[in-house]
């Protein structure tokens, strides 16, 4: 009952788009795709929908390679969103959720509940072009979930979306993470990741660069980092051995550091240069971990 | 094949709720009405220049037959032409008047009854009088000149009665041209060439025009997610291709209307018997046939493209096909045994237009006829295949347009090595 991507390579021409991943996604996980812009995701959502053949590997889910015969089981938000601007709500979703092999009547009474729960009831029989960006969006999610597949992929869910249609969109998906759904997804915003998946992937390049538990991640992960709040000068701790980053914040620094233990040279460092308010050793953010490990020369 | 319904339904519904659908075949329908009963229309709006009971043709007579051709001739009642005795005056007194409107024509006689020398002053509007009266005058000197001889109505008949003519065919398989079947064939030919091209040119059109606005409101890849890219391809194809059939119905029944406001038996042209049926189900076979040679390699060429703007550019080399194969089988009208059209009607592209020109004009041996839909009908499936693979790829690229490399990335995008 899990999604399995073995060893999957695509490569288009000369050029390696996904090098070699493995992963597993266990059935009911909640499990992020992370990368930076080209790293491969959305061509590893593809080959895993089956709209790409990978050049080498193989993909299943539930011991069987996905295909078309069971696209029922699965959900697809892509990240280009788009829909029929001519069509209303409710022609375009009886077209696409036909397409998965539903019936009329339980497309509409599912459509309307998803409308209701949305907040845009009266949207029903509006042509997509006549909405907002954000509300499109809804409907394009409404699109990808309605026919409450076993399955969902969801590329980038919550980009270009406000804070406060951001908070009904996750709290979506949450329920459907509670009702057993399998979602596997890709964000750029490190915050949704940290709150919303339990394994995740780093990409960079079509390669694995980071891959695992987020807790266990976080907690073995060498990098941390040091908050001090401080009015002295503290430029200086660029100096101490092991201190990679000193950063200049409003009301004190942040230092980054390759391990824990670099804390204790740190703080031998500024205890009597002067008064300092604050001092707290904290874990890496998921964004610290993947500007590190994502980032580079070529970050787009 | 669920699926490829649901597409088929909602490729019809789309086309069909469309007001740009719905008001093309409306203003097509008036227009076959309306070009059936020009002519009522025409006189309507010209009312009093059609005298009741056709054109006055002013007759002088200097035949000096005791007015006896003139007699019979005025007696011929007909509705398109009157004769009118002039003897107010010479032929130039007749034309002055004919220039000024009191006649329609001027028909000058000499000679005597065996000799008859007639000049008829005609314009060039109307060839088919010059036609009319060249038969009355005839019938009327036959008449006369029987009536001198003194015969009766048995030897009468015996000149009239007409030579038994059978037409038999040359060869065994061969088959007999009369001027009218060769007429019926020659239209059907011409239209069926015509239709081929409108077909491709509008739905051509239409289909890579869909693919292309899918793609380009990124729609697609949902679509392509639940649904087979071939299937889907396919089920546009078809259900477009029923649009086209209600579109044609629609404007065969406007053609119904107006035939019957026109008061013309239309039904009378089929069930003369004189129309080759068989005709008819060939020009339906190489429309099929011709739709998805046609339609498959447009569909593949909206696929290529990322922007709906593109389409037309996209479709150039096809409709630029369409164009050759139009003009090549217009010239063949004259020649369809020529070489040329032979070995050209092999081409798949080539094959409806030519080889319906080559079947209604001329004779086909029965195992060409075999070989060459064997050919169109295994090139459809080749290109359709070749289509949806290309479809299948090119469905998730976007980009720049280039028919070349298009086509080399599609088909890589589509394929599990590359």
């Amino acid at each position: 009952m899990t999604l399995v991507v073995n060893h999957v390579k695509k490569r288009f021409g000369k050029h390696m788009a996904v090098d070699g991943i493995t992963l597993t996604v266990n059935k009911g996980e909640m499990f992020g795709l992370l990368g930076a812009n080209g790293a491969g995701k959305t061509t590893t959502f593809r080959m895993i929908l089956g709209l790409l053949e990978p050049t080498e590997g193989v993909i299943t889910w539930e011991n069987h390679p996905l295909s078309y015969r069971r696209t029922n089981l699965i959900g697809y938000l892509p990240e280009e969103r788009g829909l029929y601007p001519k069509l209303t709500v409710k022609e375009q979703l009886l077209y696409l959720m036909s397409l998965k092999g539903m019936s009329k009547a339980a497309i509409l009474r599912a459509l309307r509940e998803w409308l209701d729960r949305f907040d845009i009831r009266d949207y029903e029989n509006k042509k997509i072009e006549e909405l907002s960006k954000g509300n499109q969006q809804k409907i394009q999610f409404i699109a990808s979930v309605l026919h409450q597949p076993e399955l969902l992929i969801l590329d980038e869910p919550f980009s270009g979306l406000d804070p406060v249609n951001m908070e009904m969109l996750k709290e979506a998906v949450l329920d459907l993470h509670e009702a057993g759904t399998t979602i596997v997804f890709s964000s750029h915003q490190m915050g949704n990741v940290e709150e919303l998946c339990e394994d995740l992937i780093i990409l960079k390049k079509g390669k694995a660069v980071l891959q695992g538990n987020l807790r266990e991640i976080k907690r073995s992960y060498g990098l941390k980092k040091v908050i001090i709040h401080s009015d002295n000068d503290l430029s200086y701790l660029q100096s101490v051995p092991g201190v990679i980053h000193v950063e200049k914040v409003k009301d004190g620094a942040i230092v980054r550091m390759e391990k824990e233990e670099v804390a204790e040279a740190v703080f031998d460092a500024i205890a009597n240069k002067g008064f300092v308010r604050h001092f707290e050793v904290v874990e890496p953010s998921l964004h610290d971990i993947f500007v590190d490990k994502a980032g580079g020369e070529d970050d787009a | 094949m669920h699926n490829f319904w649901v597409t088929v339904k909602h490729t019809i519904r789309q086309r069909l709720l469309s007001k740009s659908f719905l008001w093309s075949t409306i203003i097509m329908m008036l227009l076959i009405i309306g070009f059936i009963n020009a002519d009522q229309i025409l006189s309507f709006f010209s009312g009093e220049e059609n005298r009741e009971g056709g054109s006055i043709v002013a007759v002088v007579d200097d035949t000096g037959q005791d007015e006896e051709i003139i007699t019979m001739l005025l007696e011929n009642k007909s509705e398109t032409v009157h004769y009118h005795h002039y003897n107010e005056g010479d032929v130039e007194d007749a034309l002055q008047e004919a220039s000024d409107g009191a006649f329609d024509f001027v028909l000058s006689l000499s000679g005597d009854s065996t000799s008859l020398e007639a000049t008829f002053f005609s314009d060039s509007s109307d060839y088919n009088m010059n036609e009319i009266v060249n038969q009355d005058v005839q019938r009327v000197k036959e008449a006369v000149v029987t009536k001198e001889l003194d015969l009766n109505e048995e030897e009468l008949a015996m000149i009239h009665a007409p030579v038994s003519f059978q037409i038999e065919t040359l060869t065994e398989d061969g088959k007999v041209q009369t001027e009218e079947s060769r007429m019926q064939a020659y239209w059907m030919v011409y239209g069926l060439v015509f239709a081929i091209y409108l077909i491709v040119l509008s739905f051509g059109t239409i289909i890579a025009t869909e693919v292309a606005t899918e793609k380009s409101s990124r729609v697609m890849e949902l679509i392509v997610s639940s649904i087979n890219p071939i299937v889907q391809m396919f089920g546009k194809l078809v259900g477009i291709g029923i649009v086209g059939v209600i579109n044609l119905l629609s404007l065969f029944v406007a053609g119904m209307i107006g035939f019957t406001l026109n008061d013309t038996d239309v039904f009378q042209f089929f069930t003369r018997g004189s129309l080759d049926i068989s005709l008819l189900w060939y020009a339906l076979l190489f429309i099929v046939l011709g739709y998805f040679v046609y339609g498959g390699v447009a569909a593949m060429l909206g696929a290529l493209v990322s922007r709906a703007e593109e389409v037309n550019q996209a479709l150039q080399p096809l409709i630029f096909l369409a164009m050759i194969a139009f003009f090549i089988a217009i010239f063949g009208l004259n020649t369809p045994d020529s070489m040329m059209i032979q070995v050209l009607s092999y081409i798949p592209f080539f094959t409806p237009q030519l080889l319906f020109l080559r079947i209604g004009m001329g004779t086909v041996p029965m195992w060409e006829m075999v070989v060459i839909i064997g050919i169109l009908v295994l090139s459809a499936i080749a290109i359709n295949i070749l289509a949806a693979r290309v479809y299948k790829g090119g469905v998730l690229m976007y980009g720049k347009f280039s028919l070349k490399d298009g086509i080399k990335r599609a088909l890589t995008l589509a394929k599990k090595e590359s």
